[in-house]
């Protein structure tokens, strides 16, 4: 059996490549996209616990987290289409009406 | 073993939550066959359905049940919360009925897609206040998350308002990202999900510590981006001022209530003191109500001001959670008890500066900044009544509950021995008062222009919700005890 270990750096690297991703990006879909990374390398984690401690409980997290990443994708995008209308591109940068 | 399936006993306990979700699932139904015409019917049923909650809320009260294996607990804390929540929630909803239509009119017709998005996020937040298990917290805060992004970007051709729902929803996501990842390394730590059997696996002492901690503090700063606590506060100015006023009120008090119940409970049953966060909830707290006071103090509008003072209004709270994780000698349950007290004030006064925010800026289009409320309070002086018990109360002063609950709430901090934090809370709240009389100022005794809007036009049921907002602020000023006792009482509980 791999040890859990492997599963953590692996899922450590996905996350960090994620929150990588989110830093940098500027168009809003490459965003949510790296999100999901993020959200998918705690699945992993969890999923690689639930198997090395037999606990079944686990892996039923994992799949609600899929559906609310799923249910979070369809307001991302619905939000995302308001944003292509107003301003004809998706890039975070450029709605910038509020500041101090 | 879990037993599968469940009995009639799990479902009473839950009922207030029950009745919202059902009556939300009703109006879609409704609405799937008569599209867009039982707008007003829709805000009827759900206040009938906010209404009904609140007395199941008050009449389960003094009762402590799990259900669902013990994923969910209703307990005086959850009803507790539960009535805070409904309070803000049925503000909200009886004053969408002339808000929507008067400033969205292209939006009456989705008035009914509007209610149901608040009932399905009233559950989510309440049901965040019984969840005793990560894995329904974190769907109950998503349910609570999901439709609040919505509400924020509604106003559809608003520029302000997409921005608000873009950023809210970006930020919302990338917490939710770290709350999920703090949640498996938790999981992986103590091989537990249950908030009482994480507590045990910490007792036993057979954890990872590291991966603990590391787990721990990404859930905290999940849970603090939900109460907009600096420095993960910056979607909450935006979204709060591009969001129609009503949403702002309701995301800016029901929202953080909710995610101040789970910070609660979380960090008093899940992660006793063997966790050594406190030294991250005193910073949250000294620089969030620091930092938020001086963003509001130098705001032109008056909608922003109040993004930046609920911010301050975060630490504040915040100072309730440094003072019962750090379990000093003094009375934890006390401190616990006068955070609860304050946010349930916070709820009432919060929503009704924000609706009378609606009242001025969108439904009579006076303007945002200071400036175009000059003389407002002599043309309707029961809003203008209203407004100064709201600013009074906000600030600390004596004209509404706000006094007495941030009175308890330094008293909890001095008695257990953080002094220093009660003494900040009080600059604060001094230094808040230069921005909350501003707004007074011009209302009060500033001339009106010759060129200002008419104010003929009075929409009954913003005006009620205004009125029963000020009303209670000022009441729970004289029926305060009441109110702390039971909080304590449920702190009490809680915290044994």
């Amino acid at each position: 059996m791999v040890p859990p270990s492997y599963y953590v750096l692996l899922s450590a690297l996905i996350f960090a490549i994620g929150l990588y991703g989110v830093l940098t990006r500027r168009n809003a879909v490459v965003i949510l996209m790296c999100v999901e990374l993020m959200l998918n390398a705690a699945n992993l984690n969890i999923v690689a616990f639930a198997a090395y401690l037999g606990d079944v409980t686990g892996q039923i997290l994992v799949l609600f987290a899929l559906a609310i990443a799923a249910a979070e994708v369809a307001v991302g995008l619905g939000i995302f289409i308001l944003v292509y209308r107003e301003y004809g591109t998706v890039d975070v940068t450029l709605p910038r009406g509020m500041r101090w | 073993m879990v037993e599968l399936g469940f009995q009639q006993a799990d479902l009473l306990p839950l009922a207030p939550e029950i009745a919202i979700l059902g009556s939300a699932l009703l109006i879609l139904l409704i609405d799937s066959f008569s599209r867009g015409k039982h707008g007003k019917a829709a805000v009827a049923i759900a206040a009938a359905s906010v209404a009904a909650a609140f007395a199941a809320s008050l009449a389960l009260y003094g009762t402590t049940a799990e259900a669902f294996g013990g994923t969910f607990v209703v307990d005086g804390f959850s009803l507790f919360f539960n009535v805070a929540i409904l309070l803000v929630t049925a503000l909200v909803v009886v004053s969408s009925l002339d808000y929507l239509e008067e400033f969205y009119p292209e939006g009456a017709d989705e008035l009914t897609e509007y209610v149901v998005l608040l009932l399905f996020a009233t559950a989510g937040m309440m049901l965040m206040a019984s969840s005793r298990s990560l894995v329904t917290a974190f769907i109950a805060l998503e349910l609570a998350a999901l439709p609040s992004y919505a509400l924020v970007a509604f106003a559809k051709r608003n520029r302000a308002s997409i921005e608000g729902g873009m950023k809210y929803f970006v930020l919302g996501a990338l917490s939710s990202a770290f709350l999920l990842y703090g949640i498996s390394l938790v999981y992986g730590a103590t091989g537990a999900f249950d908030f009482v059997a994480i507590a045990d696996a910490i007792a036993a002492g057979d954890v990872e510590p590291g991966v603990l901690s590391l787990g721990s503090l990404l859930v905290l700063f999940g849970l603090a981006f939900k109460v907009a606590a600096v420095p993960f506060h910056v979607w909450a100015p935006d979204a709060y001022t591009g969001a129609p006023t009503t949403i702002a009120a309701f995301v800016s008090s029901a929202s953080k209530i909710a995610g101040f119940v789970l910070l609660f409970r979380l960090f008093t049953t899940a992660f006793p003191a063997e966790v050594d966060w406190v030294y991250a909830a005193i910073v949250l707290s000294v620089v969030t109500m620091t930092y938020g006071n001086f963003a509001a103090a130098v705001q032109d509008s008056v909608k922003r001001m109040l993004a930046y003072s609920s911010i301050a209004h975060a630490g504040y709270a915040l100072i309730a959670v440094a003072v019962f994780s750090a379990e000093a000698t003094g009375d934890s349950a006390f401190a616990l008890g006068a955070g609860m007290s304050h946010l349930l004030v916070y709820g009432l006064m919060n929503t009704g500066a924000f609706l009378v925010v609606a009242l001025v800026d969108d439904y009579y289009g006076a303007g945002y900044t200071f400036e175009d409320y000059a003389g407002l309070g002599r043309k309707m002086p029961a809003v203008g009544l209203a407004m100064a018990v709201f600013m009074l109360s906000l600030a600390g002063l004596p004209t509404g509950g706000g006094f007495v609950s941030k009175l308890v709430l330094f008293a909890g901090a001095v008695n257990s021995g953080f002094w220093w934090l009660a003494l900040l809370g009080g600059v604060n709240s001094a230094l808040s008062l230069y921005y909350y009389t501003r707004v007074l100022k011009w209302m009060w005794v500033e001339e009106a222009p010759e060129d200002q809007v008419e104010l003929d036009r009075k929409p009954l049921a913003l005006y009620a919700s205004i009125l029963f907002a000020a009303v209670a602020t000022v009441a729970l000023l004289f029926a305060f005890a009441p109110v702390i006792e039971t909080a304590t009482a449920a702190a009490e509980a809680l915290l044994e």
